[in-house]
């Protein structure tokens, strides 16, 4: 596809001082529903910017931006009696996506091979399609992130519209995709140096310095398939709770269950579908009470084996992006790098 | 963009219905509005009782001209239980076909042995029926067929109104099995499990292909059976049942290892399996 004009005329280095993020998020505002990350408790959640400031040094989220591209509870269709008439709560401005990290971004573009495929899903694609992403380098690390083990943080270059990094009183915004150029032409942001990189890649070398977990990935796939019996399974029947909150927290899960809700009427309703957990009890479970995965062991590995081994036949790609939600959401601290490497015996 | 949404049930009309035994009955079926509908033996549709939900079923019959086509449903969960209510005439949400059904074209030129177990029979007979068909017509394109079943009791035997048929097709051999005959009732076949009747049967390794369908624990004892009797792993299908919400790879739930039960199954060559690293049997 050839570059608008427009595009290829614009500065693809730009700078945002940071005493006019609030500009910038009002002029997002005009154009798009803005979503960033704000505080929640100790926390941080995206959430939709109305009255409130994003809080761009957060570490975390505790659910990723994939909450508003595959939500946890969405309506498929409504019906009465036989008569089916489809449902789409897509949003009707597009939605920016502020602030989200390297990690989240590669996350989406997995569920973009997710919800793709020779069976679109409308409802992801549709959603999927009004959206801006704002990405932000991460300057900061905290203490589970393993994303440069992954090859997906802390820096990120491609699969943002715009790409924002914090330079202390200011932010470096670099432009990726038409989209992108044409919301900063709409704030008005100002050319930033090209020495402003260097700048950028001396905070990011230090961010990656400071990363302190690793996920060696280095022939996983061989270590997984010669290790489906290692006795750290075993351990993990009696550690795993088998809560499903790791599966809640991570960005790149998908998977779901589908629920018929009746109105008083007991004819009409709607179909839904809600996030499901592989972790659960009742997830691989049929008519008449048989269980493929009854034991928790069996539940646990499957996540770690879907992340870690399936997804690349099947996506094409490792299933996990290293933003250390799941070991941070664990109450009984099982921690998927730890795993690892005690099956290669570290 | 327009997309078309494959979660939403087409209406199909049911006209007729067959009870097969005390907790089985099949339904015939047909789309009100869809035109267009292919099937190939083996495959399954996502069914919807609206306001009880979805379930993944097999297709029991042949692909067949005037565009009906069977289910054959054991009332036992939430769908199906509440399917035993609908009458003949009544409506219900049918999407598909879906799934990667038994290897047809593979079966060209071969001997073919049928191994089922209760109502793993059921997407089997689209293949018997297709079998039969052919060598009805005089093509010939598939050698002999033996069809070994088994069941709890000579009642919960599906299909009874076939037997006639098939046994009385050229070259198709029926064994008949069940585990327990109740009392006062006849029963002039074997009584033990369905790899019992392996001593009876013609089929020989090198010319056969294997279809097999039924409970995991039987499937596990057919194909060692048949290991041990020097049938080889990528001559030997099986048919799985997984939980499925979807039936496209998208909700995740009937996943063995790396494969989606919905698209790359629900039949798979025993060979495929043994390469997971999760087992199946």
């Amino acid at each position: 596809m050839a570059m608008p004009r427009a595009f290829a005329e614009a500065q693809r280095l730009l700078r945002l001082d940071k005493s006019r993020l609030d500009d910038f998020v009002e002029a997002l505002k005009k154009v798009a529903d803005v979503y960033g990350p704000v505080r929640k408790g100790v926390q941080h959640s995206f959430q939709l910017l109305e009255d409130k400031r994003p809080e761009l040094d957060y570490h975390t989220t505790i659910l990723p931006p994939k909450k508003l591209l595959h939500e946890p509870f969405e309506k498929l269709f409504s019906f009465e009696e036989d008569r089916v008439e489809v449902v789409q709560s897509v949003p009707k401005r597009p939605q920016v996506l502020l602030g989200i990290h390297p990690c989240d971004v590669h996350a989406i573009e997995i569920l973009d091979q997710v919800y793709g495929g020779e069976y679109e899903d409308p409802y992801y694609q549709k959603r999927r399609e009004q959206t801006v992403i704002i990405a932000l380098n991460c300057t900061t690390v905290h203490d589970n992130c393993f994303c440069s083990s992954l090859g997906t943080g802390p820096e990120l270059k491609s699969g943002y519209d715009l790409l924002m990094t914090d330079l202390g009183d200011q932010f470096l915004v670099e432009v990726g995709t038409p989209r992108g150029a044409e919301l900063v032409a709409e704030a008005g942001l100002e050319p930033a140096p090209r020495v402003t990189l260097v700048d950028k890649e001396r905070r990011l070398s230090e961010a990656r310095n400071r990363l302190r977990k690793r996920l060696l990935t280095q022939d996983l796939d061989q270590l997984l398939k010669d290790n489906f019996r290692h006795p750290v399974w075993e351990e993990l029947r009696h550690e795993c709770l088998a809560c499903g909150s790791c599966t809640m927290v991570c960005p790149t899960c998908f998977c779901y269950n589908t629920v018929d809700v009746l109105n008083l009427d007991l004819k009409s309703g709607w179909r839904e579908r809600v996030w499901d957990s592989c972790l659960l009890l009742d997830y691989a479970q049929v008519a008449q009470g048989m269980n493929f995965r009854k034991d928790r062991d069996a539940r646990i590995k499957h996540r770690v084996y879907h992340k870690l081994v399936y997804y690349e036949p099947q996506f094409g790609t490792l299933g996990c992006v290293g933003c250390g939600r799941c070991i941070d959401t664990c109450i009984k601290g099982i921690d998927i790098t730890e795993i690892i490497r005690e099956l290669r015996g570290e | 963009m327009t997309l078309i949404n494959p979660y939403k049930p087409e209406p199909a009309v049911i006209q007729a219905i067959r009870s097969e035994t005390p907790d089985t009955t099949t339904y015939t079926m047909k789309f009100r509005d869809l035109q267009e509908f292919s099937f190939e033996p083996g495959q399954f549709n996502m069914i919807t009782l609206f306001g009880y939900g979805e379930a993944p079923i097999s297709i029991s019959s042949a692909p067949s001209e005037d565009g009906t086509f069977e289910h054959t449903v054991r009332h036992v969960g939430n769908v199906t239980n509440a399917m035993a209510g609908l009458r003949e005439g009544d409506t219900l949400g049918v999407r598909g076909a879906y799934g990667t059904g038994w290897p047809m074209s593979q079966l060209e030129g071969q001997d073919v042995l049928i191994i089922a177990g209760g109502i793993g029979l059921a997407p089997l007979r689209p293949v018997i029926q297709a079998v039969i068909g052919d060598r009805r017509k005089g093509n010939g394109r598939y050698g002999s067929m033996e069809i070994l079943y088994g069941a709890r009791t000579p009642a919960d035997c599906l299909f009874k109104d076939d037997y006639e048929e098939w046994r009385s097709a050229e070259g198709v051999n029926l064994l008949l099995t069940v585990d327990a005959v109740p009392q006062g009732m006849d029963w002039e076949h074997n009584v033990g499990v369905v790899t019992a009747l392996f001593d009876q049967m013609k089929s020989r390794p090198a010319d056969t292909i294997v279809l097999t369908c039924g409970p995991e624990v039987m499937m596990k004892f057919v194909v060692r059976g048949l290991l041990e009797r020097g049938f080889s792993p990528d001559r030997l299908y099986l048919s799985l049942e997984r939980r499925m919400s979807c039936g496209v790879k998208k909700c995740g739930n009937c996943q063995i290892g790396s494969k989606f039960v919905c698209k790359d199954g629900p039949v798979f060559a025993y060979a495929e399996l043994m390469t997971l690293s999760e087992e199946v049997l």
